[in-house]
C-alpha cells in the first residue's frame, strides 16, 4: 500500500502552516505548493480506491486507540469515489485560478489558496471520518474556508452574502452541536459504527429530535429548502471557481453527512420518504426561481439547488438502483456545473451586473469557451449522449423500480423547465447580436485546459457510461451493507 | 402578523427543545442501560499508561487529539480569513487607526505587569498536563498581555512576519509530532515517547510538546487578530 487515509488531512494542513513561510522566501511557491499537495493527494486517493475495490474498506485509527475510544477513518468504495472527485475538481480550481489571481496582491493570493486547500481538506475529512465530531470539526473548516471565499477581495455585496452564509452556517454548528450532546449523553459514545450498533437503545423521542437536528444542521450546507437561503447569494458574489468549488465539494460533502446519517446511524422509520418530500419540494422551488434569475450565476446557483433536490429524492428510494442514481447525479452535477461555473464565468467577465443578457453574441468572440457551456447546458439538461442523460436515465429506472410514477413525471417536467432556462442563455450566446460595450475577455490557457478537461469526461461519460458504474455500484453496495460497515470498524483493534 | 408568526413558531421549537433537554439531565450519568460510555476508558487510561495527571488534558490532546488538531486549524482559517475580508481596508504596516489615551498609571503598570502575564501564560501552557489549563488557556493569557501593552502605548508594534513565523513553525510542530507518531508507532498522533513518572513535569509523552505548541500558536494568532483589528480603517479616516 502506498499511503494511509490520514495523509489526506496531515499533509494539507502541514502544507498550509508551511505556506506562510515558504511565501517568504519565494512568492510564487504559495501559488504552487497548494497544486503539488492536490496532485499528491489526487494520485494517492486513485491508488488508494483501486485497493479498496480488490481488497475491501481501509479503517485507519488514529493515535493508537482502536474505535471506540479514538477517532478513525474510514476509507471505503463510497468515500473513496467521493475523496478522488473532490481531490480532482479541487486540482481543477486550482489550475483555473492559477492564473486567475494574478492581478492580485500577495498577501489575499497568499489567503485565498490557503482558503481553498482548507476547504478541499475539511469536504475530504467529512467524507474520510468515522466519528460525529471530529465530522464536526471537519464542517467548521469548511464553512470557515467557505465564508472567507465568499467575500474574498472584493466590495460590500460579497461581504453582505459572507455575512448571511456566517449567520446561517452559525446556526448550523449550533444544531449540529446539540444534536452530537444528545447521542453522547444518551449512549456514551462518538463513534459512528457504535452508535449504528446501539441506536435501538436510545430513546425515541431523543432520537427523532437528534436526527432532526442533524438534518437542519447539515441541509443548510446541502442547500435544501427552506434552509438554503444563503446559497444563491454566496454563489452570485464569489468568485468564479469558488462557485464550482461549492457546488462540486462542499455540498457533495454536506449531502454524504446526511445519508451517512440516514442510511447507517439512525433505524428510523419514514426517513426515506422525509427525503422525498424535502427533496421534491426543494426541486419544484429552486427550478422555479431558477427561470426567473436575471442573473447568471444566481441561475447556476437555484440549478445547482434544484438538482440536489434530486439527489435527495433518489437516495430517498431507499433501494439500491437509487443510491446508484443519486451517487451518478453527484459524479455528473459535479463536473457539469463546475463547466458552467468556470465557462460562464468567462461569458460575464467583464460586466459587474452579470446579467443574463450580457452575453449575447459570445460566440463570435470566445468560440470555444461558449461551446463548452452550450456542452454543459445540454449536459446537465440530460439531453443524450451527455452525461447527464444517464443519470437522469438511472434516476427515472430508479424510480419505476420503487412505482414512484409521480416522481417519474416530476423529473421529466423538471427537465423540461431545465431546458428552457439553459437554452433561453445558449441562445442568447449563438443568436444574439453582441453589444457594443461588452468587452469579452479572453480565457487563460490554464482555464482553458481545465474546461476542456471537464467537457473531454462528460462526453467519456456519455458515450461509454461504463467507465463510472461499476465503482458507482460497488459504492452503492456499501452505503446499503450496515451490517457490515459495522463489523468493519468496529474489528479493527 | 408575519413577526406574530415567527415568535410563535419559535416559541413552540423552543419549549420542545427544553423539554428534550431537561430530560436528559445533565450533570448525572443518564446513559442508556448497557451501554459503556467511553469516558470511563478515558478516566482508567489517562492514569496508566497515559500517566497524565489532568483527565481533560489526556482526552483533547491524545483521545481526541486529531479534533484538537482540526480546532488549531479553525482557528489558523477564523485568522486568515479575518486577514482577507479586512485587507482593503487596512493602514500601512505600523500606522494605528483605534488609539486610545492612557494615563502614566496604565504605561506605568503595564510595563511592570507585561512580564508577569507572559510568565503566567507560558506556566500554563507548561503545565497543561498537570494542572487545569493548557494550550488554549495559556496562549489566550499571553494574548492579552499583548493587547495591555497596545492598548497602553500608542506606538507599540508587534511584528507582522514574526507572528507568522510563530504561527507557522507552532503549526508544523503540532503536525510534525503527528506525522513522527505515525513513522513510529504505526499511526498518527501516536505517542513515541516515554511516559514518565505521574505528575511529573516531564511526563505524558508528547503531550507537552504539543500543548506548548498550540500555546505559542494560540498567542500568535490572537495576537495577530487584535492588531488586524486595530488596523482597520474607520468610516470616518478612511
Amino acid at each position: 500500500m502506498v499511503g494511509t487515509p490520514v495523509l489526506f488531512i496531515a499533509i494539507p494542513l502541514m502544507a498550509a502552516f508551511l505556506i506562510p513561510l515558504l511565501g517568504m522566501i519565494w512568492k510564487e511557491l504559495v501559488r504552487i505548493v497548494p497544486g503539488l499537495v492536490l496532485t499528491y493527494l489526487l494520485i494517492l486517493s486513485i491508488n488508494l480506491l483501486d485497493h479498496v475495490l480488490a481488497h475491501g474498506p481501509i479503517v485507519e485509527v488514529i493515535a493508537g486507540w482502536g474505535p471506540p475510544i479514538g477517532i478513525n477513518l474510514v476509507f471505503s468504495a463510497l468515500s473513496g469515489f467521493l475523496v478522488v472527485l473532490m481531490e480532482f475538481l479541487g486540482l481543477l480550481v486550482w489550475a483555473y485560478s492559477y492564473r486567475f489571481k494574478r492581478n492580485v496582491d500577495y498577501e489575499p493570493a497568499l489567503k485565498y489558496f490557503l482558503m481553498l486547500m482548507m476547504l478541499i481538506t475539511g469536504s475530504v475529512g467529512i467524507v474520510l471520518t468515522g466519528d460525529i465530531f471530529n465530522m464536526f470539526v471537519f464542517i467548521e473548516i469548511t464553512s470557515i474556508s467557505a465564508y472567507g471565499l465568499t467575500a474574498f477581495y472584493k466590495g460590500r455585496n460579497s461581504a453582505e452574502a459572507s455575512f448571511k452564509y456566517v449567520m446561517m452556517g452559525s446556526v448550523a454548528s449550533t444544531f449540529l452541536l446539540l444534536a452530537i450532546m444528545i447521542i453522547y449523553a444518551q449512549l456514551g459514545t462518538l463513534n459512528m459504527a457504535d452508535i449504528a450498533n446501539k441506536i435501538h437503545l436510545m430513546n425515541p423521542t431523543l432520537k427523532i429530535v437528534s436526527y432532526i437536528f442533524f438534518v437542519t444542521a447539515l441541509g443548510i450546507e446541502a442547500e435544501i429548502f427552506p434552509l438554503n437561503g444563503w446559497a444563491p447569494d454566496a454563489y452570485a458574489e464569489a468568485p468564479g471557481p469558488v462557485g464550482a468549488a461549492f457546488a462540486g465539494i462542499v455540498v457533495k460533502a454536506a449531502v454524504y453527512a446526511i445519508i451517512r446519517y440516514t442510511y447507517t446511524i439512525f433505524d428510523l422509520s419514514g426517513t426515506f420518504n422525509f427525503l422525498i418530500i424535502i427533496g421534491m419540494i426543494t426541486l419544484i422551488i429552486a427550478e422555479t426561481a431558477a427561470i426567473r434569475q436575471e442573473k447568471l450565476k444566481r441561475m447556476l446557483a437555484y440549478s445547482s439547488i434544484g438538482q440536489m433536490g434530486l439527489v435527495m429524492v433518489a437516495f430517498g428510494f431507499g433501494t439500491e438502483e437509487g443510491v446508484f442514481a443519486a451517487l451518478f447525479l453527484m459524479l455528473n452535477h459535479a463536473i457539469i456545473k463546475s463547466l458552467l461555473f468556470f465557462s460562464g464565468s468567462y461569458l460575464t467577465y467583464n460586466s459587474t451586473d452579470k446579467k443574463i443578457s450580457e452575453v449575447n453574441g459570445m460566440s463570435k468572440f470566445l468560440p470555444i469557451t461558449s461551446l463548452l457551456f452550450a456542452l454543459g447546458a445540454f449536459a446537465i439538461v440530460g439531453l443524450p449522449p451527455f452525461a447527464g442523460f444517464w443519470s437522469k436515465l438511472a434516476v427515472m429506472t430508479a424510480a419505476a423500480d420503487s412505482n414512484m410514477i409521480l416522481i417519474m413525471a416530476l423529473v421529466l417536467i423538471v427537465s423540461v423547465v431545465e431546458l428552457v432556462y439553459y437554452l433561453r442563455v445558449v441562445n442568447r450566446v449563438y443568436f444574439y447580436k453582441k453589444e457594443a460595450d461588452v468587452k469579452p475577455k479572453r480565457p487563460t490557457v490554464n482555464a482553458l485546459i481545465v474546461m476542456i478537461t471537464l467537457g473531454a469526461i462528460i462526453l467519456l461519460v456519455g458515450f461509454y457510461p461504463d467507465a463510472v458504474t461499476g465503482l458507482l455500484h460497488k459504492a452503492s453496495a456499501g452505503l446499503m451493507d450496515k451490517t457490515q460497515y459495522i463489523h468493519n470498524v468496529l474489528s479493527v483493534r | 402578523m408575519k413577526k406574530v408568526l415567527v415568535i410563535l413558531l419559535l416559541a413552540v421549537l423552543g419549549y420542545y427543545t427544553a423539554v428534550t433537554f431537561f430530560d436528559i439531565g445533565f450533570g448525572q450519568p443518564h446513559f442508556v442501560a448497557g451501554v459503556k460510555p467511553v469516558k470511563d476508558i478515558y478516566l482508567a487510561k489517562t492514569v496508566k499508561p497515559l500517566t497524565v495527571s489532568n483527565a481533560v488534558t489526556s482526552i483533547v490532546v491524545n483521545f481526541r487529539g486529531f479534533d484538537t488538531l482540526g480546532e488549531v486549524t479553525v482557528l489558523f482559517l477564523a485568522v486568515t480569513v479575518l486577514g482577507s475580508v479586512l485587507y482593503k481596508k487596512r493602514h500601512a504596516v505600523g500606522e494605528r487607526s483605534v488609539l486610545f489615551n492612557a494615563s502614566s498609571i496604565v504605561t506605568a503598570g503595564s510595563k511592570l505587569l507585561f512580564p508577569a502575564i507572559i510568565l503566567l501564560g507560558a506556566y500554563v501552557f507548561i503545565h497543561g498536563h498537570l494542572s487545569p489549563g493548557g494550550g488554549f488557556q495559556g496562549g489566550v493569557i499571553i494574548a492579552t498581555g499583548f493587547l495591555l501593552m497596545l492598548l497602553a502605548y500608542e506606538n507599540y508594534s508587534v511584528s507582522h512576519t514574526a507572528l507568522s513565523i510563530v504561527e507557522s513553525l507552532a503549526g508544523i510542530t503540532f503536525a510534525g509530532v503527528g506525522l513522527l507518531g505515525f513513522m513510529h508507532g504505526g499511526t498518527f498522533l501516536q505517542n513515541f515517547l516515554p511516559a514518565g513518572v505521574l505528575n511529573n513535569l516531564f511526563s505524558g509523552g508528547i503531550i507537552p510538546i504539543i500543548y506548548i505548541a498550540v500555546g505559542f500558536k494560540v498567542a500568535a494568532e490572537l495576537t495577530g487578530v487584535i492588531y488586524t483589528v486595530l488596523n482597520e480603517k474607520g468610516e470616518s479616516n478612511g
